[in-house]
C-alpha cells in the first residue's frame, strides 16, 4: 500500500511536469498589444549583475563637497 | 550599502534625499520596468544592462532634485527615456520612417479586434522586439509606456510631451502598426 502511494506521488509529479510542458507549448492568446507587452515584461528577468554594479558604483561615488564657510555662516 | 540592492523590498513613498537602503527599495520596485523599457528601446541586452545601471546611478546622484511632483516611477522613466534617446542618437541607430511604410499600415486590413496568437511563447520576446523595431520611435515608446499599468494616460502624455487625448489618438495607430508588424514576424 505504501509502495503504491509512493508510485502515485511519482506519477503525480510526472503528470504535473507533462502538464507544465503542455502549457508552455500551448498557443497563447493576448487580447491586446498592451497585455502582450506586460506578459513579455513579466517574463523578462532583470540581470542580477545590474544590482551588484550599481551597489559598487554608489559605494565608489566621491563624497559630496563640503559647504563653503560663508554658506554655513549665513545658513544658506 | 550593506546588502545587494536586489534583495530588498519596500514601499514607494516619494521623498527627497533617500538613504541608500530606501534607494535600494526603489531599485527593487522599479528596476524591471526600467530594464524592460531600455531593452526594447535599445534592442540589445548588454546595452540595456548598462543603461539601467546608468539610469539608477543618475537617479541616486540627482535624487535631491526629485520634488515629488510626479511619482518615482515617472521620474525614473524620464531619466531612462532621455538616456536611451541620447544613446540612440549617438549610435545613429534611429530609423527614419518613410511615407511608404506609413501608407502600408494605413492600408493594411489589420484585424485589430482579434486576439494576438503566439504558438511558441519562448519566441515572444524576439517577435515583439522585431515588431517594435519596425515602428517609429514615438509609437514604440507610447506602446511600452501605456503597457505599464502604473502609468495613466496623463503621465504617459507628460513623459512624451503631449496631452492625454493626443496619447489616446496616437495609440490606436500605434497598436494597428504593431499588429501589422507582429503578424509579419510569423
Amino acid at each position: 500500500m505504501k509502495r503504491q502511494t509512493k508510485l502515485t506521488a511519482q506519477e503525480q509529479e510526472q503528470l504535473d511536469a507533462r502538464q507544465q510542458q503542455a502549457a508552455a507549448a500551448a498557443p497563447r492568446e493576448f487580447a491586446s498589444v498592451e497585455e502582450m507587452l506586460r506578459h513579455d515584461a513579466q517574463c523578462t528577468p532583470v540581470p542580477p549583475a545590474i544590482a551588484r554594479r550599481l551597489e559598487k558604483s554608489v559605494r565608489d561615488l566621491p563624497p559630496p563637497p563640503a559647504r563653503a564657510w560663508w554658506r554655513r555662516f549665513f545658513g544658506s | 550599502m550593506s546588502e545587494p540592492l536586489a534583495e530588498r523590498e519596500g514601499p514607494d513613498a516619494p521623498q527627497a534625499g533617500l538613504a541608500p537602503s530606501a534607494f535600494a527599495d526603489l531599485y527593487t520596485r522599479h528596476s524591471r520596468a526600467i530594464y524592460y523599457l531600455c531593452l526594447r528601446l535599445l534592442n540589445d541586452p548588454g546595452k540595456a544592462e548598462d543603461a539601467t545601471h546608468d539610469v539608477f546611478l543618475k537617479a541616486f546622484c540627482k535624487q535631491n532634485q526629485f520634488r515629488g511632483e510626479s511619482s518615482w516611477r515617472t521620474w525614473l522613466y524620464r531619466i531612462a527615456i532621455n538616456h536611451c534617446r541620447n544613446l540612440l542618437a549617438a549610435w545613429h541607430e534611429r530609423h527614419m520612417l518613410s511615407n511608404a511604410d506609413e501608407a502600408l499600415w494605413e492600408n493594411t486590413a489589420a484585424r485589430t479586434d482579434s486576439p494576438l496568437r503566439v504558438v511558441e511563447i519562448r519566441e515572444l520576446g524576439e517577435r515583439i522586439q522585431q515588431a517594435l523595431a519596425g515602428l517609429p520611435g514615438e509609437y514604440r515608446l507610447l506602446l511600452l509606456l501605456v503597457a505599464d499599468e502604473e502609468l495613466s494616460y496623463e503621465q504617459v502624455g507628460a513623459l512624451t510631451g503631449q496631452s492625454a487625448d493626443a496619447v489616446r489618438g496616437k495609440l490606436h495607430r500605434a497598436r494597428k502598426a504593431f499588429i501589422v508588424r507582429f503578424r509579419q514576424t510569423e
